[in-house]
C-alpha cells in the first residue's frame, strides 16, 4: 500500500511489484547522489527475534554500507553493569528458583511479564523460601510476595549499599569468595565504611533502617539466596550503577556461582546460532562510512566489517534527534521492521517532526499503526503463524522450532521474502546492486542457522529433532559461573572494574544520584499485561479484557487535584501530553501516576507523548549505545 | 454423595493474567464481548490492593441449577454422570429465561447468534480425557478441576467474600483465598 502524502490516510492499494520498484528508484536514486548508501537507515527490534529475522540486517548489508540504528531500548545499562562485576550476563536457569531459600524479585513484575516463571517462585515459597518484592509499584507479584517493600524509584542502588554495609558491620560476608574470587573488595569494603550509613540509606531509599538490617541479616545468612534484577530498575540514568549495588550484594554473601542462587538479569548462552541470514556481503564497490563503527548487538555477533568501509551507526533511543542532525549525508530513506517506532520509541512529538525531513519512510508490519500512519509505503509482513524460524530465549534455557501452520495470508510476505524479493528487482534495473540470495522458504533459511555447536549444546542431531518439541540445554550446572571463573579482565568478580572506569563511570558500585524531577508527579510506564510492548493490545480476544487505557493516581493525589474515579484527565509536562481516563489506586505513591505503555488500535493513547530520550548511565560498552531512563519522566495533571 | 465435578479457584496463586479467560475465546472462539469465562477483581472491602487478587469465573454448575430450571426446551440438562451443566446452544430458542435467572450471570447473552451460551465445563473434552481448556491454559494452576465428593481440603471455601452466596442454587465451585503481602512502603517516592 501506498500513502498519498504521509499521516493523510489516503492510501492506495499498489502491488508489490510497483512498491519495490519504487523503493528500488528511491535506493538506486540515494546512491548517485551520495556515492554511498549511508541515507538509507534502518531501525528494527524486538518484534520477532526469531533468528532468520535478522535477514533484515542480512538485507541492508546486501545492499551497501547503509546507518543503522544500534543499541537496544531494553536492558542495555543492566548488561554493561553485569558485563563490568562478572564479564558477562548470565543468569541460572529460572527453573533453579525452587532451589532458593530467600529470592528478592528486585523491580521486576514477573506475575505479568514473566508468567512462566511464577510456578518455580511458588514452588520455592511452597518449600519455605522467602520473597521479596522491592518495587516503587505494588505489583501483582508484589501482592503474591511474602513482603512488599515500596521504594522510592530508582533508589535501588541506595538500598543496596545500605543492605552491603549492614552485612559489612555484622561481618555476614562470604570471606572465602571475596578473598578467592573476587578482586577490590577491599576498596568496596573501604567505601562502604567511609561513605554509607544504614540511616542514610533509609533516608534516600524510603525504606525504614530496621527494615534494611532486617532484609541484610536475612539475605545473608539464607543459603542459597538469590536476586532477580529485573530490567526496569535500570531503565534511569543510574540504571546500571542500581544493578552493580545489588550484584555487588550477592557477589558478597557468597550467592554467585551458586544453584538456587545468583544475580539474575538475563543471559545469551543459548544464541550461539550461525546468523546466516544477518552476514551478507556489501556489493562490489560499496562506499561507506570511514569511521571505526562496529554494530553491537546484544543477540547477535558482531557483523563482519570490511577493513575500508563500515556502516554508519546512531544510538537506536535517539531515533528522532539523529534524523534531526545527522549530515553528510542526512537520513533519507528509513527502513522500518519488527518495530513501531511511534508507539515505543522516546518524544513521540519530536519523532513526528522528524519524520517529515525523511525522503521516504519503508514500514513492514502487520497493522495500520501509528507508524504505518507515518509511512509512505507499507509492506504487509506475515504472522509468526506463516514462517518457519527458530527461537531461544533470554532468560530461560529453551529452543524451539517456530513452524509455519499456515499459508502466507493474502499477499502477506515475511522479512526474507522481502529481502529476496527486493533483491530481484533492484538487481533487475541495476545489476550487481544487491547481493541477497534469492531463497524464499522461509525452512531453508531456518536450516541454515544451525551448527554444531548448538547441536551439541542442546542434544540434538538435526533441527529435525526439534519437531517432537522444545529441547532443554545440556548445562552442566543450573548455576551460572559454577566454576567461579569470571569473564572479567581478572577473571574473578569485579567488585572494583577498570572497564567500568574506562567507560566513564565510576570503578565502584557507588551512589550515584537518581536524576532530578523536572515536574510535579513522577510518571512511570512500565509494560501492560495484555501484550508484548505495542504487540498483541489490539487481538480481539485481549480487546476484550482490556478495553481502553487509564492512566492511575493515588486518591490523596487524586483528591487534591479534584480528579475522580472515571475522569478524563491530561498528563501533560514539557515534552507533550495524553489524555485519558483515570483511575484511582493506592498501588502508587501519592506523587507517581502510572501508565501502561501499549498500543490501542482505537484511540490516540501513547505514553511517548510524555517520556523524553534522555539515556541511561550504561549501555555503550556491549551494545553500542545507552539505554533510556524511561522511568525518570515528571509531568503534571489535571481535570481534561 | 453424587459425583460433582467443579472448579477450583486458587486466589492465592492466581496472578490475574486471562489465560483462563482467553482460553475458553481460543477454544470456542465466541462472538467480541461474549465471555464465558472472567476475571473479577476483588472489591476493596474484600482484598485491600486494587486490582491484585481475582476470582476466575464461569458457569459454577450448580447442585441446584436455576438455568435447568427455567429452560423451556431442555437446552440446559445437568449430567448424572458427573454434575456438569451442559447447555446445547443449538436447541436455545433465545427465551432469555436463563439469562435473566442466574444470580450468577453465568449464561451469557449472545445478541449476534440470537442464543444463550455459557461455559459447559468443556465437556467434550473432558470425555475425550483431556482438561478444559481454562484448566489447560492456567500458569500457575491456580485454575484446577476438582470432584467434590473426594475433595478434602479445609482451605477450600464455597462462599469466600466477594463471591454470592446463593445457596439455593448450591454452586459447585471452590476457592482458595488470597493472602496480602506484609507491607513496607515509603509514603513519597519524591
Amino acid at each position: 500500500m501506498k500513502q498519498m502524502g504521509r499521516g493523510t490516510g489516503n492510501w492506495k492499494r499498489i502491488s508489490w511489484d510497483e512498491a519495490l520498484t519504487e523503493i528500488s528508484q528511491k535506493i538506486l536514486e540515494i546512491k548517485k547522489k551520495d556515492d554511498n548508501l549511508l541515507g538509507m537507515a534502518l531501525t528494527k527490534y524486538s518484534g520477532n527475534f526469531g533468528i532468520t529475522h535478522y535477514g533484515v540486517e542480512g538485507m541492508m548489508s546486501s545492499l551497501g554500507y547503509t546507518t543503522r540504528f544500534v543499541g537496544t531500548p531494553c536492558w542495555p545499562a543492566g548488561i554493561d553493569a553485569q558485563n563490568f562485576d562478572m564479564g558477562n550476563m548470565w543468569c541460572n536457569d529460572p527453573e533453579d528458583f525452587v532451589k532458593s531459600k530467600y529470592i528478592i524479585i528486585w523491580g521486576g513484575n514477573p506475575a505479568w511479564n514473566s508468567v512462566h516463571t511464577m510456578k518455580f517462585i511458588y514452588e520455592a515459597q511452597d518449600k519455605g523460601a522467602k520473597v521479596v518484592v522491592i518495587d516503587p509499584i505494588l505489583t501483582q507479584t508484589a501482592a503474591k510476595a511474602d513482603v512488599y517493600v515500596r521504594i522510592k524509584t530508582s533508589q535501588d542502588g541506595v538500598l543496596a549499599l545500605g543492605m552491603a554495609k549492614h552485612i559489612v558491620d555484622k561481618k555476614l560476608y562470604d570471606k572465602e569468595f571475596v578473598t578467592k574470587y573476587a578482586k577490590g573488595f577491599d576498596d568496596y569494603l573501604n567505601y562502604l565504611n567511609k561513605s554509607v550509613t544504614v540511616e542514610w540509606a533509609a533516608k534516600e531509599s524510603g525504606v525504614p533502617a530496621d527494615v534494611i538490617r532486617q532484609l541484610a541479616e536475612e539475605f545473608a545468612k539464607a543459603d542459597p539466596a538469590t536476586i532477580w534484577a529485573g530490567y526496569g530498575l535500570q531503565r534511569h540514568t543510574n540504571g546500571g550503577n542500581n544493578v552493580r549495588a545489588i550484584d555487588a550484594l550477592v557477589a558478597m554473601t557468597g550467592n554467585i556461582g551458586k544453584e538456587g542462587g545468583g544475580a539474575r538479569y538475563g543471559h545469551l548462552q543459548t544464541w550461539g546460532f550461525n546468523y546466516n541470514a544477518m552476514v551478507q556481503k556489501q556489493p562490489k564497490g560499496s562506499k561507506g562510512y570511514l569511521g571505526k563503527d562496529i554494530i553491537k548487538s546484544e543477540f547477535a555477533n558482531d557483523e563482519a566489517q570490511a577493513a575500508a568501509y563500515a556502516n554508519r551507526t546512531i544510538n537506536i533511543n535517539k531515533l528522532a534527534e539523529s534524523i534531526l542532525t545527522t549530515n553528510e549525508p542526512p537520513i533519507r530513506l528509513l527502513w522500518v521492521a519488527c518495530k513501531n517506532p511511534f508507539a515505543q520509541d522516546f518524544d513521540r512529538p519530536k519523532l513526528l517532526k522528524a519524520f517529515e525531513t525523511l525522503e521516504m519512510v519503508v514500514v513492514v508490519d502487520q497493522f495500520f499503526n501509528e507508524t504505518v500512519q507515518n509511512a509512505d509505503i507499507v509492506l504487509p509482513s506475515t504472522t509468526l503463524f506463516e514462517e518457519n524460524t527458530v527461537n531461544v530465549s533470554y532468560w530461560h534455557y529453551w529452543i524451539g522450532l517456530n513452524e509455519k501452520a499456515i499459508p502466507n495470508q493474502y499477499e502477506a510476505k515475511s522479512d526474507l521474502q522481502i529481502a529476496a524479493l527486493l533483491s530481484k528487482k533492484i538487481n533487475e534495473l541495476d545489476k550487481g546492486s544487491c547481493t541477497f540470495p534469492q531463497i524464499t522458504d522461509t525452512q531453508v533459511w531456518m536450516e541454515k542457522e544451525f551448527n554444531d555447536g548448538i547441536h551439541k549444546f542442546f542434544g540434538i542431531k538435526s533441527w529435525k529433532d526439534l519437531k517432537d518439541g522444545p529441547r532443554k540445554a545440556k548445562i552442566a550446572s543450573s548455576a551460572s559461573w559454577s566454576d567461579k571463573k569470571f569473564g572479567t579482565p581478572s577473571g574473578k568478580y569485579e567488585f572494583s572494574s577498570d572497564q567500568a572506569e574506562k567507560f566513564g563511570h565510576t570503578k565502584l558500585p557507588e551512589f550515584k544520584e537518581r536524576r532530578k524531577a523536572y515536574d510535579k508527579f513522577r510518571v512511570l510506564t512500565p509494560h501492560t499485561q495484555f501484550g508484548l510492548h505495542s504487540q498483541f493490545v489490539n487481538v480481539d480476544y485481549m480487546e476484550d479484557f482490556n478495553k481502553e487505557p487509564y492512566v492511575y493516581i493515588n486518591p490523596k493525589a487524586a483528591k487534591a487535584k479534584g480528579i475522580k474515579e472515571g475522569d478524563m484527565v491530561k498528563v501533560e509536562n514539557k515534552v507533550g501530553n495524553v489524555t485519558v481516563k483515570a483511575r484511582l489506586t493506592e498501588n502508587v505513591a501519592v506523587d507517581v501516576i502510572l501508565m501502561y505503555e501499549a498500543w490501542f488500535k482505537k484511540g490516540d493513547f501513547n505514553v511517548q507523548n510524555v517520556v523524553d530520550d534522555e539515556s541511561s548511565d550504561m549501555g555503550t560498552f556491549k551494545t553500542g549505545a545507552p539505554g533510556v531512563a524511561i522511568h525518570d519522566q515528571f509531568a503534571d495533571i489535571a481535570k481534561a | 454423595m453424587k459425583k460433582q465435578m467443579a472448579f477450583m479457584v486458587n486466589s492465592k496463586k492466581c496472578i490475574g493474567c486471562y489465560s483462563c479467560a482467553m482460553a475458553c475465546k481460543n477454544q470456542y472462539h465466541q462472538e467480541v464481548d461474549v465471555v464465558w469465562r472472567n476475571l473479577v477483581p476483588l472489591e476493596k472491602e474484600d482484598y485491600p490492593h486494587n486490582d491484585r487478587a481475582f476470582y476466575s469465573l464461569a458457569c459454577n454448575h450448580c447442585a441446584t441449577p436455576i438455568c435447568v430450571e427455567v429452560c423451556p426446551v431442555q437446552a440446559h440438562v445437568k449430567r448424572e454422570k458427573d454434575g456438569i451443566v451442559v447447555h446445547s446452544s443449538d436447541k436455545c430458542i433465545y427465551c432469555r429465561a436463563c439469562i435473566e435467572e442466574c444470580s450468577y450471570g453465568a449464561s451469557k447473552d449472545n445478541k449476534v447468534l440470537e442464543r444463550a451460551e455459557k461455559c459447559s465445563m468443556c465437556v467434550e473434552r473432558i470425555d475425550a480425557g483431556l482438561k478444559p481448556a481454562c484448566v489447560q491454559g492456567c500458569p500457575t494452576k491456580a485454575l484446577t478441576l476438582v470432584e467434590l465428593s473426594e475433595l478434602n481440603d479445609k482451605d477450600a471455601v464455597q462462599y469466600p467474600a466477594g463471591f454470592g452466596k446463593h445457596t439455593d442454587l448450591n454452586p459447585s465451585t471452590r476457592f482458595k483465598v488470597a493472602s496480602v503481602p506484609e507491607l513496607v512502603m515509603t509514603k513519597k517516592d519524591s
